[in-house]
């Protein structure tokens, strides 16, 4: 029973690393209709920044902020020097730009910092907590504790505030977000430099725990598109929710299930979405789109 | 297939040859015919009376670019300062300087052969190349055009296997000798042990799994409790260090080759409250890259194998390789910070393998420089640790294939000869 | 969405043409150039593998394997408009069949067979699956195949040899044809690739492609045509994994080894790129796409090895920076331009004959709104 527990619990806490990365594609998918494969590749840029300024002597926290600035500056102008020319045409050749960035981006941080592993410190103690025989770092409490504030800020973002729903309208129609009054091109560059500076705060977390190179989210990448689709697109809480079930389900699976095992587990979270999307096809938690004649 | 004698030479005799190389490469029986046509003692490829190149193909790009980048930088930086004292002399009497050209090929089977196909007809002999599917994919070819494909960095055994690979030599031991020395270690102990073994599920992983439980077959204080594999590409191996750890075991075989993955694998240990003895392979046993964040303190024994000098620790602060070593790297290298992984050393080391076999050989070819690769006795490589050395005589065996165990000592390591 | 149909039409004409212009296809129709051409094309690819160099024909032979790959891509993707992430599993499952059959001792034939039909197979059952799901969904159960095959192919190491992989040699030139290795793989290439290229040429062109672009379109318009989008989805799939199939007996003819690396996550993104670059819904653009698969991280490694990444990304946005609709349209795009400066005309201009509209041109217009339909 204790290693279930722990093994769950593993769970949870590898989930949070998925859910980091997440939660910042589901923010530009929301603000520009465009799955962002450079997600991971601009987080760790953020990341390469900060470990930079902290190594020029700076503390971690500042180094953190200044670094999350950069972000929404570099996302926003990702936005208008080169995501603009792409957004009204065809979506592959959109998805396939960013694609071409996350290569030169990786590539550029390999050139300026070396492909080598680099030590991030932690904002959090490497401290352990234990309860009922299970127990769980602080690091990963902390992680989990600050993506479920991320999510419950971006939820209300998109469903509570102005600027969420302008950001939504222009994602769903930009001509008539146009017609309407709304400053389409300022709205996309701020989605994306919202969702820079999430990806900046989702890789300044998971750093010190995956060690920071240039190829450090590429993995992690897969999982986090998995639990967008299976949480649906258009919710945050779902999204979140999805990472931690797919962190779950993985570890049992490979424990319980022999015929998985580990080195088939990462199959879980592919049978897991097309179970669920035959019977629900906008995901756990997204809402029903109307496909218009 | 060589491109020189294509243009040169009239059709027929091409065609010949070219059905010669055909058939050589199922067999020796038509290989004379070939030979006859490259007159003996003609300068192979590559090879010119000031200068010979050398190519390799590694990944400089991609996940494996860290240990890749140290396969050039390490013979890059050797060469650079021979080159630099006037270059090296050859057994036929030539001075010559050693050029490097080395092609990425992100750990990509297919770019591997691509850059082979690219590199063979300029370069002397190819070397260093990191990776096991990646020298696979063109160890036919190589050994189709005669082409050396030698020291390469894989402890694949069928690269030092000379019936199978007349062209090939591996330069790092076979992953089950490093394995076996552990186990041959753990065996010999008094006391009795409950093992628990996480490996990468590859020829790496199961490489080094196998050379320990032959090892420790027999021994009845040897008890191996359970056995795990993790991939290469997972994020984290939480789940399997949890299960382990149920286990309770007090000797852990991690044979692990991902640097961040091994750094988790200590922290989590610890905070679990498990703290076994902990065998780690050579190439992730950095003591500043990986130990130190690991934080291994907290266990009783780290131990790994190894063949070389770690640059970083104390111990060899002051010997002479080790700072040589140190200064050709930025200086020759293009490698400005100190190395991350051991695969610079050993690099280094290929350099000085090759230079002994240069030294010896006596014809500018390379049927004459594998000869003398072969015949290399009991060379102490700089950097080597005392009681290994470079032996390419023993058939089946790498170019190097003994390892001390060694033991961390909180910075640095110490040999050890029992477990305690 | 009401031009559908009308747009559609052109799409499947277009593709083998795309690189014309509308003064060129009265040329075009000349008998003796209409036969001519071809003819000639055949005549110069029958001879271009004897006088190149060695290095010259491994090159072409590997753009040859991948612009196979990128061809079958195309069918499910740039004509049928789903997102598949999964196409180098074909490849790679192609060639494990190959190898394995190749070392079994099997006749060549026979292998050639199977190694079109048991991907085939596998890529019905997936997609009889698969395409129940729409838009993205469907792209995260196709990239789930090489995330799955990559350690499948590892524990069926009896078929696979396991992570050290599978070398078959068996394409030796044949006795007295006074050929070289690399001549007669890039024979083969040429042979095999051309009539992929063909029948799968004729296949959109025809009645076939023309519902793959309705369903493209717009999936409802489809079923109130009578066309079933699951139907039409599934065949795009099945004959995309087919094709995938052959390009992996292609890859074991020229690179003669293969491992579970081969069809590893990022190679699949690769051919995704390759395919938009050449230019998405093209049988040329399919080729362009194979050649930019292959000659890239090889002048890029000429440049700086240890830059190739950057030079990649930097490269890769250039080109679709410049050419959005893929290296397929640059004929169209420098006619577009040489006509505007001389005659001071408006940019408008649109193309004249139906026929010289390339096929991702429209499609990028038509998706626009399917885009927002998945949003």
């Amino acid at each position: 029973m204790g290693k279930f527990v722990q093994l769950v619990v593993d769970g949870l806490s590898t989930g949070s690393v998925y859910a980091a990365l997440a939660l910042a594609i589901v923010l530009v998918h929301q603000a520009t209709g465009l799955i962002n494969f450079a997600q991971g590749g601009m987080a760790v840029l953020s990341a390469y920044v900060a470990w930079w300024l902290t190594n020029q002597g700076l503390p971690l926290i500042v180094a953190i902020l200044l670094a999350i600035v950069f972000s929404v500056v570099f996302g926003a102008l990702v936005e208008r020097w080169l995501m603009r020319r792409f957004e009204r045409g065809d979506p592959d050749t959109a998805v396939v730009v960013t694609i071409g960035l996350l290569t030169l981006i990786t590539g550029f941080a390999g050139w300026l910092w070396t492909y080598n592993n680099q030590q991030f410190p932690s904002l959090f103690p490497l401290d352990t907590v234990s309860f009922l025989g299970v127990s769980v770092s602080v690091r990963s409490l902390g992680t989990t504790a600050v993506i479920v504030v991320a999510m419950l800020l971006l939820q209300g973002l998109f469903v509570g505030t102005k600027l969420g729903l302008a950001l939504r309208a222009v994602a769903i129609n930009p001509q008539s977000a146009a017609f309407s009054g709304l400053p389409v091109g300022r709205l996309l560059m701020v989605g994306w430099g919202l969702a820079a500076a999430l990806g900046a705060v989702a890789a300044a977390l998971v750093a010190p725990q995956l060690t920071l190179t240039p190829g450090m989210l590429d993995n992690a990448l897969v999982y986090a598109l998995a639990a967008v689709i299976l949480g649906g697109l258009t919710s945050p809480i779902g999204v979140v929710v999805a990472a931690w079930i797919i962190g779950i389900l993985e570890n049992l699976a490979a424990v319980y299930v022999p015929f998985i095992g580990f080195d088939l587990k990462v199959a879980v979270p592919f049978i897991l979405i097309f179970v669920v999307l035959i019977v629900r096809p906008q995901g756990l938690f997204g809402r029903k789109t109307v496909v218009r004649v | 297939m060589n491109r020189h004698l294509r243009s040169r030479r009239a059709l027929g005799i091409a065609v010949a040859s070219a059905l010669a190389v055909t058939v050589a490469g199922c067999g020796n029986r038509d290989d004379a015919g070939r030979s006859g046509d490259a007159a003996e003692g003609a300068p192979s490829p590559g090879i010119t009376d000031d200068s010979v190149t050398l190519g390799i193909t590694t990944p400089l790009s991609g996940a494996t670019a860290g240990p890749g980048t140290c396969t050039v930088a390490g013979i890059t930086a050797y060469f650079g300062m021979k080159n630099a004292e006037g270059g090296i002399e050859f057994g036929d009497g030539q001075t010559r300087t050693v050029e490097i050209e080395a092609l990425d090929d992100t750990y990509d089977p297919q770019q591997a052969a691509a850059n082979y196909d690219q590199l063979k007809d300029d370069v002397f002999a190819m070397t260093a190349g990191l990776g096991t599917p990646t020298n696979r994919a063109w160890r036919d070819a190589a050994i189709a055009d005669e082409v050396p494909q030698v020291l390469i960095m894989t402890g694949d055994p069928l690269f030092s296997d000379t019936e199978e690979s007349p062209w090939q030599l591996g330069f790092v031991p076979i992953y089950q000798n490093e394995g076996e020395a552990f186990g041959e270690l753990l065996a010999s102990s008094s006391g009795e042990h409950r093992v628990a073994i996480l490996s990468q599920n590859d020829d790496f992983g199961a490489g080094y799994v196998e050379g320990f439980k032959s090892a420790i077959e027999g021994a009845d204080n040897i008890e191996i409790v359970d056995e795990l594999t993790y991939e290469a590409t997972d994020t984290s191996v939480d789940a399997q260090i949890t299960e382990l750890a149920n286990s309770d075991a007090d000797v852990f075989f991690n044979a692990m080759s991902v640097t961040p993955l091994v750094i988790s694998s200590l922290q989590k240990a610890q905070q679990l409250g498990w703290t076994p003895n902990w065998f780690l392979p050579s190439n992730t046993s950095s003591p500043t890259a990986i130990l130190e964040p690991g934080g291994a303190a907290a266990f009783p024994g780290i131990y790994s194998v190894s063949f070389a000098k770690a640059p970083q620790s104390p111990a060899f602060a002051e010997d002479e390789d080790v700072q040589t070593y140190l200064s050709a790297l930025p200086q020759y290298g293009n490698y400005p910070d100190p190395p991350a992984f051991p695969h610079c050393q050993w690099s280094w080391m290929v350099g000085a393998t090759l230079e002994q076999a240069f030294t010896e050989m006596q014809e500018p070819t390379r049927d004459s420089f594998m000869e003398a690769l072969r015949g290399i006795e009991g060379f102490e490589a700089p950097l080597m640790l005392p009681d290994t050395s470079v032996t390419t005589t023993e058939d089946g065996q790498p170019a190097v294939s003994t390892v001390v165990v060694q033991k961390y000592n909180g910075r640095g390591y110490d040999t050890v000869e029992t477990f305690e | 969405m009401a031009s559908s149909p009308k747009t559609s039409a052109s799409t499947t004409s277009a593709p083998a043409s795309s690189a014309t212009t509308s003064s060129a296809s009265s040329f075009r129709q000349r008998p003796w150039v209409r036969w001519g051409a071809p003819l000639l094309l055949v005549v110069g690819l029958a001879v271009l593998p004897l006088v190149m160099t060695e290095g010259a024909n491994d090159t072409l032979a590997r753009i040859g394997v991948f612009a196979v790959a990128v061809l079958g891509l195309n069918v499910v993707m740039g004509y049928t408009g789903q997102v598949s992430l999964g196409q180098i599993f074909f490849l790679g499952l192609g060639a494990y069949v190959t190898a394995y059959g190749v070392q079994s001792g099997w006749n060549i034939v026979l292998v050639f067979v199977l190694t079109c039909l048991i991907p085939a197979v596998a890529g019905l059952l997936v997609a009889l699956a698969a395409a129940r799901l729409g838009g993205l969904a469907i792209a995260m159960v196709t990239i789930a195949l090489p995330i799955v095959g990559v350690p499948l192919a590892k524990r069926l190491s009896d078929f696979t040899g396991g992570s050290q992989g599978l070398s078959a040699r068996f394409v030796e030139a044949p006795e007295g044809s006074g050929l070289y290795d690399d001549q007669w793989q890039l024979y083969l290439v040429l042979v095999i690739g051309g009539i992929v290229f063909l029948m799968t040429s004729l296949l959109v062109r025809g009645k076939y492609g023309r519902a793959f672009a309705i369903v493209k379109g717009n999936e409802n318009v489809a079923s109130s045509m009578g066309i079933s989008p699951y139907r039409y989805k599934v065949l795009a799939f099945t004959i995309a994994s087919l094709i995938g199939g052959v390009s992996g007996f292609l890859y074991m003819v020229v690179v003669q080894y293969t491992s579970p690396e081969t069809m590893s996550f990022g190679h699949s993104i690769e051919l995704l790129v390759a395919m938009v670059i050449g230019g998405a819904g093209s049988i040329v653009g399919s080729l362009l796409g194979g050649a930019f698969y292959v000659i890239v991280p090889d002048v890029t490694n000429a440049i700086d090895p240890s830059l190739t990444a950057l030079l990649q990304g930097a490269l890769l946005l250039a080109v679709l920076f410049v050419l959005p609709g893929g290296l397929v349209s640059l004929p169209r795009a420098l006619t577009r331009r040489l006509r505007r400066s001389p005659a001071g005309r408006g940019s408008a201009a649109p193309p004249t004959t139906p026929s010289s509209t390339p096929g991702s041109g429209t499609a990028a217009e038509q998706s626009e709104t399917e885009r927002q339909g998945h949003a």
